[in-house]
């Protein structure tokens, strides 16, 4: 029997990195009761403290304007973005973004003039205290700013989740880690940033506690999925130990100097460098990975290593005062002006997600519920967005609440919806008959190993329907026997990963569907059997519904006012998005 | 520049055997220790060698971490007696892994760190700007903001926490290294207008540090802490703070720039006044008995002396070498 506790608040944020903190700050200086939910720790877990460095603003000519444009809709988005979403996101992040950290504490790195450090790069980037630590320092000062402020905050607490009813949403259960209550939050608006990049394949850049809940939960709430087969690779991440395949040699621009990082396949060749081969994309990953796989097909690399990277070319000097990475070398032995350091692939982020309006800002179509930064399948994501999707969700948030509250809505406190969530997550702890039950670790892992197989940088018809009935496998078969060694209620992260397992199964599913619909090559979604950008047919929102318990899909054509692709149709490797 | 490590080569066929404190407070009559073996892998982190024995052995042993990199901090754990990053050490062949010490358990190697925070979230770990915010970009260099740039790193992992002895004797008054690094990253910056140094004596009691570089020497991102956060927070401390041992330290400071040395007797008396000295006499004693000096005519000496000089600063004698 689960003690159950209950507690109310105006806006209810559920994740603890940019987007959430944003919202937070923002409902509650609007006026709202607010009550956070994080699944890690506020500021210290997801993906925020990875940033590693953000694109400086410089729009002091046509030309670096237009630079940044093009970097944001075509490198970043492949297209699959509203352009005028992006255009305010600009204005939002120059004129917002930096000031509101840096009167937080934020130090965006200068040199002695007092000159802000930046790449000297087509499209600049610049860093908090150091590159590679930016996501860090800025986390922690939003920490510190929710923690004065007085924010509740349910730390190690996972939403499981969304009490909708009459497709108004009303709150949240969650269960907390350290002593295994169900917590019940009732509130009149809910603000969803859980984040996109999710740990659900063996190699991946996503953190522990990621398991697409967010995902999971919206779509059981009915919200809408977009876009949710694009997913980014990272070519470049540490290969092994293994703890540190979410450690990243650095392909962007550098900041202090006009230099980039090189890739070397196993001869020793060099085959990709920014500053040479896509010096219009300051996160050029896609074009790394397209050249990676020609060096796999050579023999000369392999997408789990065989491949190295590095900046030995590079002035130690500029290395030492702006790279927070070289600590990676020296805890290693390695010397980063002489060693490589050998990589590997890894699952990075999700570009698509919860399909949200950006005319009418972050709402998904289930009233009271709002959606921000990453978990939204409307921009890849990154800190700027993360504030700014924050910013304009926490104040659509607290003024639905201050509506809600003037028309008197009911509370439904610890209602029937509350208790079917609770007995749908207490019935997961459970130790299962007498045959060997499955240990929900084992089950993530088993998900994991049919997404690296079968959903990897190369995928084909073939390998796609594989995935699928290898997902349907684990569903039917391993998950009605898993089971846990502990039934306790202290610090149960069996049972979390229990819930876990279920919700990444829901994402992965809705990634397989959508994999399999799109039928084109775009970004980082390669199909060896549409090996092409279908700009035609496919400059496309693909959009699921997952309501009656499948999906079924629709398009919705993107507008191209400001940018559009030069061809209708071209080949992917030649492709430079 | 692309050699394989010796440790690949030996990786095939060697095992770590680990052995881990399972304990849950409450359910549990007493801690156990688990062994397990796991495969060598090459430059196997600590880390590695646990997720291996939850997903593979299917062990269900509870214990933090999030990123994995060196940037939650969360993951912190003794390893064969000493505190370090679980994600960040090296696995060693044999290991006996331990929760955290110095921190309340709640369950395995999972350590509660409420506390911590609710106390360095007492100490102002934030940065108070007293003029205002001038708007981006505030007029600053580099040169302004390099006495905090090692501070800058820290990721509150609190394995200074744990290697600090003056936390290891059980002194839970003195708030630790890791939240002094945290308040002086605020504290020390040229735009910061707080006033701390009170609260670093009354909620830290900051002036129990024993300079022993315990701290300095654990700490997995190499910060200086010793020299870039808790020296110039004690003096900033020694300046403002009021109280018994903010009084010692300020006729210390008195004793050694006027007399040129420092005189226990003096210090005593300068320090507790006479009625105390006499009342509190453990701790008068306390205050001359490492120096091994009782002398009542060097007291009366420098006590002239003193009374001659105005007891007026920067005429010292003989130079620091004494004290």
């Amino acid at each position: 029997v689960t003690r159950v506790e209950t507690a109310e608040a105006d806006v209810l944020v559920i994740g603890g990195g940019a987007a959430g903190v944003w919202a937070a700050l923002k409902a509650q200086e609007e006026g709202a009761r607010v009550t956070m939910i994080v699944k890690g720790v506020l500021g210290k877990s997801g993906c925020s403290i990875f940033a590693s460095h953000l694109p400086w603003y410089d729009e002091t000519t046509e030309e670096k304007k237009k630079a940044r444009l093009t970097y944001a809709i075509r490198y970043y988005n492949h297209y699959l973005t509203d352009q005028h979403y992006v255009i305010r996101l600009g204005q939002f992040v120059r004129e917002r973004f930096f000031g509101e950290l840096e009167r937080l504490g934020v130090y965006w790195r200068r040199d002695d003039a007092g000159n802000i450090v930046v790449s000297k790069s087509l499209v600049p980037v610049c860093v908090a205290h150091k590159q590679g630590s930016s996501g860090l320092v800025i986390m922690e000062r939003l920490r510190q700013e929710v923690l004065r402020r007085g924010i509740p905050v349910m730390e190690e607490t996972c939403a499981t989740g969304l009490l909708v009813e009459d497709g108004t949403c009303r709150g949240a259960v969650a269960v907390r880690l350290r002593d295994g209550a169900a917590v019940v939050v009732t509130s009149k608006a809910v603000v969803l940033a859980t984040g996109h990049a999710d740990y659900l394949s063996l190699r991946s850049t996503g953190t522990r506690e990621q398991s697409a809940d967010g995902i999971s939960m919206a779509m059981r709430a009915g919200c809408e999925l977009v876009n949710m087969e694009i997913c980014w690779f990272h070519a470049t991440d540490v290969s092994y130990p293994r703890a540190w395949m979410r450690l990243h040699v650095y392909p962007n621009p550098l900041v202090g100097t006009e230099e980039t990082s090189r890739m070397y396949n196993s001869a020793g060749e060099v085959f990709f460098e920014q500053k040479r081969d896509a010096p219009g994309s300051s996160a050029p990953y896609v074009q790394q990975m397209r050249r990676l796989a020609l060096q796999v097909e050579r023999g000369l690399a392999r997408w789990d290593g065989g491949y190295y990277s590095g900046y030995t070319h590079i002035d130690p000097e500029v290395l030492r005062a702006y790279q927070h990475q070289i600590g990676v070398w020296n805890k290693l032995g390695l010397d980063v002006t002489r060693d490589l350091l050998e990589c590997a692939i890894t699952w990075h982020m999700r570009q698509g997600g919860i399909h949200l309006d950006t005319r009418t800002m972050m709402a998904v179509g289930v009233e009271g519920l709002y959606v921000a930064g990453g978990l939204g399948g409307h921009y890849l994501g990154g800190l700027g967005p993360a504030t700014y999707d924050g910013w304009v969700a926490g104040t659509m948030a607290a003024e639905y609440a201050r509506r809600a509250k003037k028309a008197g809505a009911t509370q439904i406190g610890e209602g029937e919806l509350a208790k079917r969530e609770i007995m749908r997550v207490t019935g997961l702890l459970q130790k299962v008959g007498t045959e060997r039950p499955y240990w929900p670790a084992l089950v993530k892992r088993e998900i994991r190993r049919v997404m690296w197989e079968e959903m990897g940088f190369v995928k084909s018809e073939t390998s796609i329907r594989r995935a699928s009935e290898r997902l349907g496998r684990i569903r039917q078969e391993m998950v009605p026997r898993m089971g846990l060694r502990y039934l306790g209620d202290r610090w149960n992260f069996e049972w979390v990963e229990a819930l876990d397992v279920l919700s990444m199964l829901d994402a992965c599913e809705a990634t397989v569907c959508g994999a399999l619909e799109r039928k084109e090559s775009r970004g980082p979604f390669y199909r060896s059997d549409f090996p092409y950008v279908d700009n035609e047919n496919w400059l496309v929102k693909l959009i699921q519904d997952w309501r009656e318990g499948r999906p079924s899909f629709r398009k919705e054509y993107y507008e191209t006012p400001f940018l559009k692709p030069e061809r209708e149709r071209e080949g992917y490797f030649d492709a430079d998005y | 520049l692309m050699q394989t490590t010796s440790e690949e080569v030996e990786a095939a066929s060697a095992t770590v055997q680990v052995r881990i404190f399972r304990f849950v407070p409450g359910e549990d009559a007493q801690p156990r220790y688990e062994s397990y073996e796991v495969p060598w892998a090459p430059r196997m982190r600590i880390l590695d060698a646990l997720e291996w024995v939850n997903e593979e052995l299917g062990a269900g042993v509870a214990y933090r971490w999030y990123c994995g990199v060196k940037k939650c901090g969360l993951c912190a754990v003794t390893m064969n007696g000493k505190p370090v990053l679980a994600c960040w050490q090296a696995a060693e062949r044999e290991m006996t892994i331990e929760p955290l010490a110095g921190l309340p358990l709640i369950r395995d190697l999972v350590v509660d760190r409420s506390d911590y925070e609710e106390r360095v979230r007492r100490l102002m770990p934030y940065l108070v700007r007293d003029g205002g915010y001038e708007g981006f970009p505030e007029k600053l260099s580099d040169t302004d903001m390099r006495p905090t740039e090692a501070l800058r790193d820290c990721i509150q992992c609190l394995v200074c926490y744990a290697a600090c002895p003056v936390i290891a004797v059980g002194d839970r008054g003195f708030v630790g290294p890791a939240a002094l690094v945290k308040v002086a990253e605020s504290a020390l910056d040229p735009r910061d207008g707080g006033k701390r140094g009170k609260l670093l004596e009354r909620e830290g009691e900051i002036s129990k540090c024993v300079w022993c570089y315990s701290c300095q020497e654990a700490c997995p991102c190499e910060i200086p802490i010793v020299w870039a956060a808790i020296e110039p927070l004690r003096r900033l401390a020694a300046k403002e703070a009021e109280g018994v041992e903010a009084r010692r330290v300020r006729s210390f400071v008195r004793l050694v720039t006027g007399v040129g040395k420092v005189v226990p007797g003096l210090l005593v008396v300068l320090a507790l006044g006479v009625r105390r000295a006499v009342s509190e006499w453990w701790r008068a004693l306390v205050y001359m008995l490492p120096r091994g000096k009782l002398a009542a005519g060097a007291v009366l000496r420098a006590g002239v002396k003193l009374w001659v000089r105005g007891g007026r600063p920067g005429r010292a004698r003989g130079g620091c070498d004494k004290v």
